[in-house]
């Protein structure tokens, strides 16, 4: 992408002649040396800088005014704050460029700023070279959602563009590329239309946990493959929102679902070996009686369930939560290819229900199991190599909040299950304004990028990461998660794994919200995902009952509207859970097939 | 002619910190961002550098007393300590905390300790290099630029040999803010 290709685009030179000059970058580095040598290279850029040495500074600097940086630079490694946690909550909340900073190049670490949004990463000590080109993210960004504003008008094929390219191994490269190559196109054809626009520098829209709700709504209502821009805008009603923001914060979701279900499937294939029923064993659940019928059930792969007993988090998962993972793990029996993933993402998803049911006061947690479904893709999700030893912690949370999910997930594979467990929490943060809760609660899971200062922002992050991770979820009731949950930042891992893999879970389990609509293996996801949902709706066998035994278990997680798992809050989850699977009545039922691998085949996939 | 010869004689000390390994690219790389609108550039760097690293020194130390040893905190530490010296160019400090790490990560602690007191020593060794580098330096500088004498604000607490007395105080401190936070 050149600035002649853009100053080719419409009414785009003007912003973007400026930019390699002047641009407003917000460096934040606790090393002092590093921080002014960052400064001094930054200022001979000829960016505008700013530095701080904390992370909460920087983001209250960027809460304050969020159009007044353009980028964000960030070192990995801080006292305050994990690096990872903020580069989430910057992408949910303001949708800004992140790049990541470290002294470490290991590439785990880089695949982890890269799942959690960065838009790149540079290894200490970094050249000047290096950062003169970092203006490209922030272009990189505006072309992103110019494409998609132009998307809208050929909806479907946008949108699976943009799917599938999340979907691809470096989904916000790919699918800025290709948007890019797209948008240019279309820049360049539809001439002047957009530009006023366009072109102006709009305000950013921050997508409230309300706001996301309705978005993850209207998703589901389309149906993820279906799921355009400017439907959803239509659907959504809401004054003031343009297509742009819709279509960025779509391929925000569709992003997080994948890596969702990339998570989940991760941690499915992590699982291993141990006994399923042992596992169950583990997962005290309260109430969740089922999680061993769930085992019981043949479709569970035993194999597979026994992984994620053998995590040490299944231990831990006291909550019915865990047991939902369990459930989880049954989905897997629905493919057996994608019963890893599924269980994982299953069980992710159960435990995502307890968490989420619990907080939401408003409902809002229902957003989070949305999330979640679609984006199953468990292959993916067995790339969750994290034992679940990171979602045992979650299991001393007994606050509904996520931790409650979170230890459900445990089962699915300590990463996936971390991920939603911390997609959970974060849901569950939103409606509790107190995302602080949650770090608390949390033990110091380092897998888990909670981070959420905000509770908002925090549960949209983690819905946002979920829906990415979980890009093959099947018709996950998205709809469950409050706008707010869903924050902007689908794009962001940082809940990386656990996000994912909560998702995974909760869009498995929230999937059967018809009550036992799912049919075939994809029933079982569904179920847990359903289970979730009963769970938060309250309904609890609701849910269970959809798919035979999984559903059981769900039920059974789900119970009693997840009183039995949450402490408190589950009746927000419950309502949540109701909200998504409600919605989710159609896409439910479609899942018969492979769960939700493909990111658009929400309910149609299975 | 005499100050030709200085100036040979701070190119030579310089050359000889790179051919030794004390110096590496890096260092170049915060020599070029130093400029008219930033004439002190390096020696603030390296100031700062040495007065924020003092801290980590002896938390490192610290932490280095504790039975049993805490390798992962020991590796944390060291992480950011490594970290600010290769953004200086610290060459030999960086490869005797990378020796240091794979320690930690052997959780072998006899070679942790003695990896650590090399580690000091290159730093020490280091600091005292540059000290009268910059100390030439700014005797042949550009007089009007003030010279901190502030690379003395190096010293630190953790530092315990003083002989470092880089006090070649000058009224004028461009690194003020250095020398107002000695201690």
């Amino acid at each position: 992408m050149t600035v002649e290709e853009f100053t080719g685009s419409v009414g785009v030179s003007n912003e973007i002649d400026r930019f390699p000059i002047g641009m407003r970058v917000l460096a934040v580095d606790d090393d002092p040396t590093c921080l002014k040598l960052l400064d001094c290279l930054l200022r001979k850029c000829q960016y505008q800088v700013t530095t701080t040495n904390q992370a909460r500074t920087a983001l209250n600097m960027l809460r304050e005014n969020q159009n007044r940086f353009d980028l964000v630079i960030s070192d990995v490694h801080m006292p305050d704050m994990d690096g990872f946690k903020l580069l989430e909550l910057v992408g949910l909340e303001m949708d800004l460029p992140v790049i990541m900073l470290s002294g470490n190049s290991d590439p785990k670490l880089v695949m982890k700023g890269i799942t959690h949004g960065a838009c790149d990463y540079l290894v200490k000590p970094v050249r000047l070279e290096e950062l003169r080109n970092i203006w490209q993210h922030v272009i990189r960004r505006k072309v992103e959602s110019k494409s998609q504003s132009k998307s809208n008008n050929n909806q479907e094929k946008p949108s699976h563009e943009g799917g599938q390219e999340a979907g691809s191994g470096d989904p916000n490269g790919k699918v800025n590329r290709k948007r890019k190559d797209e948008e240019f196109e279309d820049l360049e054809d539809n001439g002047n239309e957009d530009d006023d626009p366009s072109t102006q520098k709009k305000p950013r829209v921050v997508w409230s946990i309300d706001l996301h709700r309705k978005f993850v709504a209207a998703v589901n209502q389309h149906g993820i493959e279906k799921a355009v821009p400017k439907r959803i805008l239509d659907l959504m009603n809401v004054e003031g929102l343009t297509r742009e923001n819709v279509a960025s914060h779509l391929q925000k979701y569709r992003l997080y679902l994948k890596r969702i279900s990339q998570q989940a499937n991760m941690v499915v294939a992590f699982g291993g070996s141990k006994d399923i029923s042992s596992y169950m064993r583990m997962n005290s659940l309260d109430g969740l009686g089922d999680f061993h019928s769930l085992s019981g059930s043949g479709r569970l792969p035993n194999a597979q369930l026994s992984s994620y007993s053998s995590s040490g988090m299944l231990g831990r998962l006291n909550s019915a939560t865990g047991m939902t993972l369990h459930s989880l793990t049954a989905p897997t029996l629905i493919q057996p290819t994608h019963t890893q993933n599924l269980t994982g993402s299953v069980s992710s998803l159960n435990k995502f229900q307890p968490v989420v049911l619990p907080t939401p006061p408003n409902h809002q947690p229902t957003n989070l199991f949305q999330g979640i479904p679609t984006s199953f893709d468990l292959g993916q999700l067995q790339q969750n190599n994290k034992p679940n030893t990171q979602l045992p912690d979650f299991n001393t949370i007994d606050e509904s909040r996520f931790f409650n999910g979170s230890s459900a997930f445990p089962t699915l594979g300590s990463q996936s299950c971390l991920n939603l467990v911390s997609s959970s929490s974060t849901f569950l943060d939103v409606p509790q304004p107190m995302s602080d809760n949650f770090h608390d609660q949390l033990p110091p899971h380092s897998s888990l990028n909670y981070g959420h200062t905000s509770s908002n922002n925090m549960i949209t992050n983690t819905m946002i990461g979920f829906g990415s991770n979980i890009t093959s979820t099947p018709s996950v009731p998205l709809e469950g998660q409050s706008e707010s949950q869903r924050h902007v930042q689908y794009g962001k891992q940082s809940y990386g794994q656990y996000s994912s893999n909560t998702f995974s879970a909760l869009v498995t389990a929230a999937s059967p919200p018809n009550g036992g609509g799912l049919g075939g293996p994809v029933s079982q996801s569904n179920d847990l995902i359903c289970g979730v949902y009963n769970r938060s709706n309250g309904n609890g066998p609701l849910p269970l009952q959809m798919n035979k035994q999984t559903h059981k278990s769900n039920s059974k997680l789900k119970m009693g509207s997840g009183e039995n798992y949450l402490p408190s809050g589950y009746d927000s989850l419950d309502d949540l859970m109701n909200g998504m699977m409600k919605r989710e009545q159609d896409p439910m039922i479609a899942m018969d097939g492979e769960f939700g691998f493909d990111p658009y085949s929400f309910g149609s996939s299975i | 002619m005499e100050r030709n010869q200085m100036h040979r004689q701070i190119a030579n000390t310089r050359k000889l910190m790179f051919d030794q390994g004390y110096l590496d690219e890096q260092f170049i790389q915060l020599e070029e961002l130093q400029d008219g609108s930033n004439p002190n550039f390096v020696e603030e760097v390296v100031t700062l550098y040495y007065r924020d690293s003092a801290r980590f020194l002896s938390n490192l130390d610290q932490a280095l007393e504790k039975r049993p040893l805490d390798f992962s905190k020991l590796d944390n530490l060291m992480h950011q300590f490594k970290g600010s010296s290769t953004s200086i160019g610290a060459k030999k400090v960086k490869t005797e905390c990378t020796h240091f790490r794979n320690y930690c990560n052997a959780r072998n602690a006899e070679g942790c300790k003695r990896t650590f007191q090399n580690v000091k020593k290159e730093y020490t060794t280091l600091r005292k290099k540059l000290e009268a580098y910059f100390q030439m330096s700014r005797q042949v500088g550009p007089v009007e630029t003030a010279y901190a004498s502030s690379v003395v604000v190096c010293t630190i607490r953790y530092d315990t040999i003083h002989s470092l007395h880089l006090n070649i105080i000058h009224s004028n401190l461009p690194l003020r803010r250095c020398a107002a936070r000695s201690h």
